[in-house]
């Protein structure tokens, strides 16, 4: 039934065009005849068909022919195709507002792991999503461990766990969306820190000692690294000041960051990380589905919604 | 006049995307001629004829008198009080069909051609008042049958029929339709939509009754029509639309009709339209209509040839050309024609009509969905025949 194509892009068309508005008209009064079961009269038929035939007789006298004498039959074949790629469209939109850009914010990319071990790459722009090893399908948290990782556990039925790097901008862009929705709807929350790059190693372990140490205080600290300039919070020699920002004791913290104790553990965390077969950051899961790159809140806010439906 | 000449005349068979216009019979072509009377009355007198004294008024009144004159000397009537301006055809009918007076019995003869303008006006009146509609059916190649007419006539009041028909271009032999009807004392209406713009007519030898016909398909703007009647008939007359310009006065009781063809022309009248088909009908006198009727068969005999070497089409009407005027109305059984009409517009820019041209009673009587019509004028040419031939062919081997 071409007339139902004609009429949704003629109407779409008409928005902007009159010519093409009274074409919409003339389609909705042909498809309007055939729901009533009633032959469509209007001549819009013959015009398309005629249009068709037209263009394709200068082609190919033969092939016009055919669709000529199979018109109806390709029409419903050209329905049917119509129709599919149009819930195909439709899932497209819907998981573009459920999931977002498979390219994190589409700005620039997100923090990507090098096999090679140089943990600072961005993906680019134009990379293709999806790809077998590096799919989001692999990420899970199935036999990890979570339970070193600092964590908020409130008795929610929703459970977010962000890993993310303090180093990497969009883990920092994440961050900020990640906390207003612990905040609204009151999750519990696990906060890993995977050091997408070599430059923030060294805040695993501090990371690690302050929660050790000072517990819930620890949150006030990781948001300070997230939100204060990174050229400063990257630099080695600025880890006392920051820490007695906060009244932590430096020492103490420095000697723990530096035992063997600490650096077991933190590498531990990451042994168990890896298990999660993610790569890029932020990856963030949300009562275990997980979501990798940086995501509009939308995105978040919908997976906590339950109105993710495949 | 040659054929460049004359193109020249028509602004839209010189532009870059000229069309191959087949479509005379329901509108034809305007010379620049004609859409500059009636641009010239818009600029520059654009005012009321017949009522206002000023000068722009007296110019209206002046070019709309000078129209009328031209009219009733393009069709030989005694006078131009015998010309009444209409919109159309169409309305020049119904006025007669309402000012007749025609009564429960009366029989009206009409053909089996007749444009629904000359058919729904007698059905409603059969419908309201009882009149008797007899329909004089064609002979087998579609022509008029003279001797089933001389049988039908007989206890007629009035014989109401095309001159040349849009259906299929024959022309019947109204001269002797007229002579017997006139024997058996009914009176002639004469549809000449089709005849007047492709032959030369003379009321006064035809001595018909009442002639209508439109001034849009005549080289005239659209919305001009003429409805011409022997005077002393349209005396006998009673008006359909009163009102403005109708009445000699009037008081709170009583008025005083104004006599033909004033007492038919109720209200502001289209006077740009009347001013530009005194033009048309100048330009067609400038033509001259045998050397209109020789280019017209030259290019029907050379359609006509060529379709019928085309196995699938079917002309409605005699094979002839000379019988159809610039007329070649075909189609293909089961086919829908308004595809191929809209082919050829796609394919070529060649406008023709199709579907049942208004003469639906004709179709539905002979079973055929609709036709692809080809209408003629002086202005086409040999070469635009040709493409015409050239895409009907392509299209006809699709099907």
């Amino acid at each position: 039934m071409p007339c139902i194509i004609a009429l949704i892009v003629f109407g779409i068309l008409g928005i902007f065009s009159a010519s093409h508005r009274v074409l919409a008209g003339e389609a909705f009064g042909c498809v309007f005849r055939r729901i009533t079961l009633r032959p469509c009269n209007t001549g819009f038929k013959e015009k398309i068909k005629s249009k068709i035939l037209s263009k394709l007789i200068s082609r190919s006298a033969f092939f016009a022919r055919l669709v000529n004498k199979h018109y109806e039959l390709l029409s419903w074949v050209f329905f049917i195709l119509f129709l599919g790629s149009t819930i195909w469209v439709l899932r497209g939109g819907y998981n573009y507002y459920v999931y977002g850009s498979c390219n994190g914010l589409n700005q620039s990319g997100f923090c990507v792991f090098d096999p090679k071990g140089e943990n600072n790459k961005i993906s680019q722009i134009n990379a293709e999503c999806g790809i077998t090893l590096k799919s989001e399908k692999n990420v899970t948290l199935d036999d990890v461990d979570l339970s070193s990782f600092p964590a908020k556990n409130i008795g929610s039925k929703d459970t977010v766990v962000f890993i993310g790097c303090y180093d990497c901008d969009y883990s920092r862009k994440a961050y900020p969306d990640i906390q207003r929705l612990v905040t609204k709807k009151n999750t519990n929350y696990v906060f890993v820190h995977y050091p997408a790059k070599n430059d923030s190693v060294f805040l695993s372990d501090i990371g690690y000692c302050v929660y050790k140490e000072y517990g819930d205080k620890f949150w006030e600290f990781n948001d300070y690294l997230f939100t204060t300039d990174k050229n400063f919070i990257l630099n080695k020699a600025n880890v006392n000041k920051i820490l007695e920002l906060f009244d932590f004791d430096a020492e103490k913290m420095n000697e723990c960051a530096n035992s063997i104790d600490a650096k077991n553990a933190v590498q531990n965390e990451v042994n168990e990380m890896e298990k999660t077969n993610l790569y890029g950051t932020p990856t963030v899961f949300i009562n275990g589905k997980p979501f990798v790159g940086p995501k509009p809140y939308r995105v978040y806010r919908s997976a906590i919604n339950d109105f993710i439906f495949f | 006049m040659k054929l460049e000449e004359i193109r020249a005349d028509f602004k839209i068979l010189n532009g870059d995307k000229k069309p191959i216009y087949f479509d005379s019979a329901c509108m034809s072509l305007k010379p620049n001629s004609v859409v500059e009377a009636v641009n010239d009355y818009y600029y520059n007198f654009p005012a009321c004829a017949g009522r206002s004294s000023h000068k722009l008024g007296e110019e209206v009144t002046r070019k709309v008198r000078e129209t009328r004159l031209a009219v009733s000397k393009f069709i030989n009537a005694d006078s131009e009080r015998e010309i009444i301006f209409t919109r159309n055809t169409t309305e020049a009918l119904n006025l007669l069909a309402n000012s007749l007076d025609l009564q429960k019995g009366d029989v009206v003869l009409i053909t089996d051609k007749e444009h629904n303008s000359n058919l729904i006006p007698w059905l409603i009146l059969k419908e309201k008042k009882g009149i008797e509609i007899r329909i004089i059916y064609s002979k087998e190649d579609n022509t008029f049958d003279l001797e089933k007419f001389s049988q039908f006539v007989q206890g007629a009041k009035l014989v109401s029929i095309v001159h040349t028909s849009n259906l299929d271009g024959v022309t019947n032999p109204v001269k002797e339709i007229i002579e017997i009807a006139h024997k058996n004392n009914a009176l002639v209406i004469l549809d000449a939509a089709q005849s007047i713009p492709h032959r030369k007519i003379d009321v006064k030898d035809l001595d018909v009754d009442f002639l209508a016909f439109s001034g849009h398909k005549m080289l005239g703007p659209t919305g001009t029509g003429v409805l011409y009647g022997k005077y002393k008939l349209l005396e006998k007359l009673s008006p359909f639309i009163v009102g403005g310009e109708t009445v000699e006065y009037s008081t709170y009781e009583t008025y005083k009709m104004l006599p033909a063809p004033e007492k038919f022309e109720a209200g502001l009248q289209n006077y740009a339209g009347i001013i530009g088909l005194g033009e048309a009908v100048k330009y067609l006198g400038k033509i001259g209509f045998d050397n209109i009727a020789e280019h017209e068969l030259k290019l029907n005999a050379y359609i006509t040839n060529e379709i019928l070497k085309i196995p699938k089409i079917k002309i409605i009407g005699p094979k002839e050309p000379e019988k159809r005027s610039g007329i070649i109305n075909f189609y293909i059984d089961n086919t829908d024609m308004h595809q191929v009409a809209l082919m050829l517009d796609n394919m070529a820019n060649i406008a023709i009509r199709s579907g049942q041209h208004c003469v639906h009673s004709w179709f539905n009587n002979k079973k055929i969905e609709n036709s692809a019509r080809v209408s003629l004028y002086f202005y086409n040419t040999m070469e635009e025949a040709e493409l015409f031939i050239i895409n009907l062919k392509k299209i006809v081997k699709i099907l």
